[in-house]
């Protein structure tokens, strides 16, 4: 249904701040954003997550994000063709976020970290990655929106041939931020990308990843965990789309809700008709913590060759009353016993961390979220 | 990949001879005008002289219908619809009700002869009780199973009658349900999915033609399998029925649905309403082989499957059970749902689809947990072949105060041949810390060893296939009624013929 939709004040403000010359991509966000305004829950991609009703509280207006990298960027530039993404947020990240900061990962062990926070308005931001054919490099993220503001971020990383990068991405948890990172990731043949996440949830907060997947010889592993309280809400949408042969693909999604909070996965796992041969499985565990709590989750396989082993488990439930039973006869608290179930059930996807350093940072920070749900 | 090579030769050589339903009953028929307005409601309802809330409360639905937009969410592709170009009302002319079977033609009897649904000798057998030892003792050997027959848009002859009144069941078409029993009709119509559902259930609700009426009273426990078997067969018609099953407290049902159609080259639209409705204590069991024409191996022709079924376990205890072997049809759309509101109610919903050729199924089910305790299973098996698309989607929804609930979900993708697809899309809702969901699904192909070790030990390359996939589809095929599980084996057989290399 192509009603025309009334849009708020915010989309107004967007629609004023997108230059009416534009071409291409831009006049199409600009048509897309005047016909149909910013993603909804009757807009499929984002049932669970209304992101048009949870900006209702950010007041419009841009404010340039905070962004502390390790290293000043190797470019900058206006964003060109290839540099974005499909999607109203990304194209909204792209066309009002000025400059396109460009890093280039070239020696072994790079190692880059990117700091973004927001506390008014709305931030838009566009960031390319590129990795070097054959090095092994690292990307740090830490996302921080405070009070009632929008922070949206696009990322696109490319991996040369051979290039290996391990991302980890760090959701501080907010009550009235709405933060948004869309990210694409583009890997050349035998390239390696693992990706690992810690969300604590916001008003709303989106973290999409969408991974494109040449096959031949090339790895993908997504992880994450989540740990929600209060009336945060935590999206994470993954789109692994194996393009050509002999691909991998593994997925692991842990999180726990507690008190109203509202944990959304949408995985989804494509296979190209050329993707023969491909090995992906997909699982997302989800734990409830208390009556007010809700999961939703939608792990999706969309397969054309017929010589792939794919998989997907999805799995909702409440903490084991067994094993809490065993540890309270062991003389552990309630308490007690419930947070080491929580942080045990939880600390399995930060595990494929390799840097120690950054495994235990993360796991300190999931702890003691914890214990400030206990 | 020279089995590909073969696969694809083989798909394109899968002729039409392979349905043997096909073929076209001769027989003057009765039409409405072309189109759909007003009127044609108007003439339907008249035709079945129908009560006038009846005519209401369809020409309600055709009006909301017109408003309505047809939904494009499902994987399916095809040429937009032009509803004005169908016939919405088609019955052999000698008259809509036979009193019996005897004045039912003998064309259409042939017809349900040729197609294994020997109507005669069903109620022969059981009229001439004791006449002759040997078909009274052939009678009693075999389980009776009650049909009633669909012809295009009406119903032709209901089997068994007088004996399932004597139990106080009551199994009829629905335009006599009206005329007979208009209270309970009025009733329960509608209840479970309203005429303002979806798109193709309020134009169902408009213009819907007749449909089997079930009514099991209290504590019952419905002495013999019902069955309706659903025949297109006019050209340009679309067939649109209604059926309403209720099972009041304690009583007990399973049912049969059987469908084929002729082939013919344009698209023929079938939309049809299935509402169940389970009291406390009471259990249906629901079982469906859809073999409608599916179009030839380049996709000419063939039904367009919209179904809406959905069951309301609103009583305690109460169970409903889907089973569903979905081999036809060009497009099938279709979601066989349980609204689990009694508490300790269960859904279960057991399917096997084949596609082939350059059929599309966009099929799964929905399971929505309210009442207590409540506990629903999925089964779903796809085996996609030849050019065909195949996509499950589900929805498991547990509400704030389903505690306990209970849902486990398994989705078995098959697929034969690389050009193909097989999708799996479900939507799982969780709102309560004490229920527990489960969901599993994987995708492969038949495996070459299993296929080397069957065709090791003698089996030709089909028959070895046919074994593999009755072996996939098991846990599914266990469910279904001693006679449809055979019908289904050997569906699937014929279905998957020629679609390996």
């Amino acid at each position: 249904m192509t009603l025309p939709v009334k849009l708020s004040p915010i989309e107004h403000g967007f629609l004023r701040d997108l230059s009416a010359s534009g071409s291409g991509w831009r006049a199409e966000l600009r048509e897309d954003l005047e016909a149909r305004g910013l993603p909804h829950r009757r807009v499929e991609e984002w049932k669970w997550s209304d992101l048009k009703t949870a900006l209702s509280r950010v007041e419009s207006g841009q404010v340039p994000l905070t962004v502390s990298a390790s290293r000043e960027p190797d470019e900058r530039r206006a964003p060109g063709d290839d540099d974005v993404m499909a999607g109203v947020m990304p194209r909204l990240a792209a066309a009002l976020g000025g400059d396109a900061s460009l890093y280039r990962l070239e020696r072994q062990d790079d190692v880059l970290s990117l700091d973004i926070e927001a506390n008014a308005g709305t931030g838009h931001t566009l960031i390319v990655v590129d990795v070097a054919p054959g090095i092994s490099a690292r990307l740090d993220e830490r996302y921080a929106v405070t009070d009632a503001s929008l922070a949206n971020i696009a990322i696109l990383v490319r991996l040369g041939s051979g290039a290996r990068l391990e991302r980890t991405i760090e959701q501080a948890g907010s009550d009235d931020g709405v933060l948004v990172v869309t990210s694409r990731i583009e890997l050349g043949t035998e390239a390696g990308f693992k990706q690992t996440t810690l969300g604590f949830g916001a008003r709303l907060a989106r973290l999409e990843t969408h991974v494109i997947h040449p096959g031949e010889g090339a790895k993908v592993s997504l992880a994450g965990s989540y740990l929600l309280s209060g009336k945060r809400h935590l999206d994470q949408t993954t789109l692994v789309h194996h393009t050509g042969p002999n691909g991998e693909t593994r997925e692991l999604f842990k999180g726990a809700a507690g008190d109203r909070a509202r944990g959304v996965f949408q995985g989804k796992i494509a296979v190209d008709r050329a993707a023969q041969k491909t090995d992906a499985e997909m699982q997302h565990r989800g734990m409830l913590l208390s009556d007010g709590a809700e999961i939703d989750a939608k792990p999706e396989l969309e397969i054309y060759a017929d010589d792939v082993v794919c998989a997907h488990g999805n799995a909702l439930g409440a903490i084991d009353d067994d094993a809490l039973f065993y540890m309270r006869q062991r003389g552990m608290s309630e308490t007690e016993a419930r947070a080491l179930l929580t942080e045990s059930f939880l600390a399995e996807p930060l595990d494929a961390i390799t840097d120690e350093v950054r495994r235990d940072d993360l796991l300190a920070k999931l702890r003691t979220a914890l214990e400030a749900l206990t | 990949m020279p089995a590909v090579k073969e696969t694809i030769e083989d798909v394109k050589k899968l002729e039409s001879d392979k349905y043997k339903y096909g073929f076209t009953t001769e027989i003057e028929q009765e039409y409405a005008p072309k189109g759909l307005d007003e009127d044609t409601v108007r003439f339907i309802s008249a035709k079945k002289n129908e009560p006038d809330w009846m005519l209401d409360w369809r020409l309600d639905a055709y009006r909301r219908w017109t408003k309505m937009t047809e939904p494009d969410w499902a994987k399916v592709k095809y040429p937009p619809i032009d509803y004005q170009d169908a016939i919405y009302y088609a019955a052999p002319k000698t008259g809509a009700k036979y009193k019996s079977l005897d004045e039912v033609p003998k064309e259409l009897l042939d017809t349900y002869e040729k197609l294994g649904i020997p109507l005669r000798e069903a109620e022969v057998l059981l009229g001439v009780e004791g006449a002759e030892d040997k078909t009274a003792a052939e009678a009693r050997e075999k389980p009776k199973v009650a049909v009633d027959a669909v012809f295009d848009s009406v119903s032709v002859a209901t089997t068994f009658k007088a004996e399932l009144k004597k139990a106080g069941v009551i199994f009829m078409s629905i335009s006599e349900a009206l005329q007979e029993y208009p209270e309970l009709v009025r009733q329960y119509l509608g209840s479970v999915v309203p005429p303002t559902d979806n798109f193709f259930a309020t134009l169902n609700s408009a213009v819907f033609s007749d449909g089997s009426f079930v009514y099991i009273p209290e504590g019952v426990r419905c002495p013999m399998e019902l069955s309706t078997y659903f025949r297109m067969n006019a050209q340009g018609t679309g067939q649109f029925e209604r059926t309403l099953i209720i099972a009041d407290k304690g009583a007990y049902v399973s049912y049969l649905e059987g469908c084929t159609a002729p082939m013919r080259d344009e698209h023929q639209l079938h939309a049809a309403v299935v509402e169940l409705v389970a009291l406390d204590d009471s259990e249906i069991k629901y079982s469906t082989v859809q073999n409608w024409w599916p179009g030839d191996a380049e996709g000419k022709g063939g039904v367009y499957n919209f179904v809406t079924k959905r069951a309301d376990c609103r009583g305690r205890n109460s169970k409903v059970s889907w089973t569903q072997v979905e081999t036809g049809s060009a497009i099938t759309w279709k979601y066989p749902s349980c609204v689990l509101r009694g508490d300790n109610s269960q859904g279960e919903f057991y399917s096997i689809a084949v596609t082939n050729g350059r059929q599309q199924a966009d099929t799964g089910t929905k399971m929505i947990h309210l009442g207590k305790n409540t506990k629903s299973r999925i089964i779903s098996k796809g085996i996609s072949a030849g050019r065909s698309d195949q996509t499950y989607r589900g929805l498991v929804s547990i509400h704030k105060n389903a505690t306990g609930a209970r849902n486990f979900t398994q989705c078995d993708s098959l697929l034969i041949g690389d050009e193909c697809g097989a999708h799996t899309v479900p939507y799982i809702e969780a709102k309560t810390p004490k229920a527990v969901l489960e969901h599993e699904a994987t995708t492969s192909k038949l495996s070459e060893e299993q296929l080397f070790y069957a065709r090791q030990r003698g089996l030709g390359e089909e028959a070895a296939v046919a074994l593999l996939v009755n072996g996939f589809c098991r846990e599914v095929i266990q469910e279904l009624p001693m006679e449809f599980a055979v019908e289904a084996q050997s569906l699937l057989k014929v279905s998957l013929e020629g679609s390996v290399g």
